[in-house]
């Protein structure tokens, strides 16, 4: 059976979900805290019945690039960056999610909460509440809200215990189904918020890396098309 | 090709940023005026090869899985909230807010509006009034035979006049908080309306609850930073042309295929 088509297919799948990987990355290379991901491939062996096996690419595993993003100064009371292996909690509608955008504002109750409206929870994953109008809200390095040197509460900053199986989810979010713990050595910064870790000059590099490669592939199927529909015409012309 | 529309919705995000910076850069001297900054954020993700999925009958679970991200969405426009600085004018009616309050206007329609702008007037009545002519809350006429008028610090406004050399208290601007003054809808006009986010309208005066106090002769001016809205500029504009380049590659791909028979 001829598989050299089959073969190439696979690599051609795994760019253009490579090529997607890139675009979601350059489209969010403006988005707070956005943690830019990747694509690796991986052989697939099949045994064939006679010479040699066959080897397909396939990719097929996501990675997340946990490097720290740059911190851009806001000035802003209700803007924070975490510096260093942390996130803050945000409770959803479908459970406690891990981010590290730290664009808050306080909500009419007075709760501190994510342009989405989801509340960000304190180390006893309750509702942080910043008292209306009045006072200077300031924040130590630990995560400790004061305003005018009463404290207010601690921002919960946690690790996730297993960050490479955490599930991406829309607004900046993560799913660590494998649970958290605090995190000791992470920094929490006010009137920072932390930009996307995107390289834009690694994707642009990269973009053009697979566009070249797909179009390699493309114009090898397109020789093997040649090859095939040359063999068929030899073939049928000596009958 | 999803990566197509993924890249457009990245143009589609830097030009929201573009339009933020052009509002900011074109307000740099409207009174009171705070910026405003686009925040975004990820679509959703699709799950290609969930992590934790079983992979081998060994239970070998894949650590990581394949995601794709589908782009990137507005997430809110913000309203930057910051003291701006104070500009003495001299003019007896303008009044500064040194602080997070804000003065209550009386719209035609009988609504309550709130402004940071103090550049206020008085009508032919006397009647003090918003430039657009609107009545400050409360409403406080001055006299038309009244020499000059003070305002302290605490919003109380005093007319004086030839014949007494004590000034006469005609009446004490209110001021009001919000406990979210970022949830406030801005209607133009350096005016703002309460709504659901912002949490009802805190009814105070000057110098009380932390909500700043009057300064008669300046004014706030806008607290747009042109340098730091001129580099997010060159950074939105390089951002639509990656995502740019992006849809041309994409495009080039596709045309790759099409040429294969």
């Amino acid at each position: 059976m001829e598989s050299t088509g089959y073969i190439t297919l696979s690599r051609q799948t795994g760019l253009q979900r490579e090529m997607q990987v890139v675009a979601n990355n350059i489209a969010n290379a403006a988005t707070t805290g956005f943690r830019a991901e990747g694509v690796i491939f991986s052989e697939y062996v099949k045994p064939v019945e006679r010479g040699a096996s066959l080897s397909m690419g396939q990719g097929n595993i996501g990675k997340t690039s946990f490097e720290q993003g740059g911190l851009r100064q806001t000035n802003s009371t209700f803007d924070f960056a975490i510096e260093g292996d942390g996130y803050f909690v945000v409770q959803t509608p479908m459970g406690d999610r891990l981010t590290r955008a730290g664009a808050f504002s306080p909500s009419a109750e007075g709760q501190l909460v994510t342009p989405d409206g989801f509340p960000v929870l304190d180390a006893g994953r309750a509702p942080l509440f910043v008292p209306a109008g009045a006072g200077t809200l300031a924040v130590s390095s630990d995560g400790t809200l004061s305003m005018d040197g009463a404290p207010l509460g601690q921002m919960a900053i946690v690790r996730p215990l297993e960050p490479l199986g955490m599930i991406r989810e829309d607004g900046v979010m993560f799913r660590a189904d494998a649970g958290d713990e605090p995190a000791e050595d992470a920094r929490v910064l006010q009137g920072f918020i932390e930009n996307s870790n995107v390289n834009p000059l690694l994707e642009l590099s990269r973009m053009i890396e697979v566009q070249r490669a797909y179009e390699m592939g493309q114009s090898f199927l397109q020789t093997e098309d040649e090859r095939i529909r040359a063999a068929v015409k030899t073939l049928t012309d000596s009958n | 090709m999803r990566a197509l529309t993924i890249a457009a919705t990245g143009m589609s995000a830097q030009q929201m940023r573009v339009e933020t910076i052009s509002n900011n850069l074109a307000n740099m001297s409207t009174t009171g005026y705070n910026p405003r900054r686009a925040e975004f954020a990820d679509l959703h993700y699709q799950q290609m090869a969930r992590a934790g999925s079983v992979n081998a009958s060994d239970g070998t679970v894949l650590p990581t899985g394949v995601q794709l991200g589908l782009g990137v969405r507005p997430a809110a426009v913000s309203v930057h909230l910051q003291q701006g600085s104070l500009s003495a004018t001299q003019g007896d009616l303008d009044v500064a807010i040194d602080g997070q309050g804000y003065l209550e206007v009386t719209l035609p329609s009988g609504q309550t509006a709130y402004t940071r702008d103090g550049g206020l007037k008085r009508t032919g009545e006397g009647l003090i009034v918003t430039s657009e002519g609107f009545a400050v809350g409360p409403e406080i006429t001055i006299p038309a035979d009244a020499r000059s008028i003070s305002i302290n610090s605490d919003g109380e406004v005093y007319a004086y006049f030839d014949e007494a050399a004590a000034g006469q208290l005609l009446g004490q601007f209110t001021l009001i908080g919000f406990t979210n003054s970022k949830g406030l809808e801005a209607i133009g006009s350096n005016m703002f309306l309460e709504t659901e986010a912002s949490g009802p309208a805190l009814v105070s005066s000057p110098g009380q609850d932390g909500l700043g106090t009057l300064r008669q002769g300046y004014l706030e001016d806008s607290s747009v930073d042109a340098v730091r809205e001129i580099t997010e500029l060159i950074e939105a504009q390089r951002g639509y042309e990656m995502n740019a380049k992006v849809i041309s590659a994409v495009d080039q791909m596709m045309s790759a295929t099409t040429q294969v028979r």
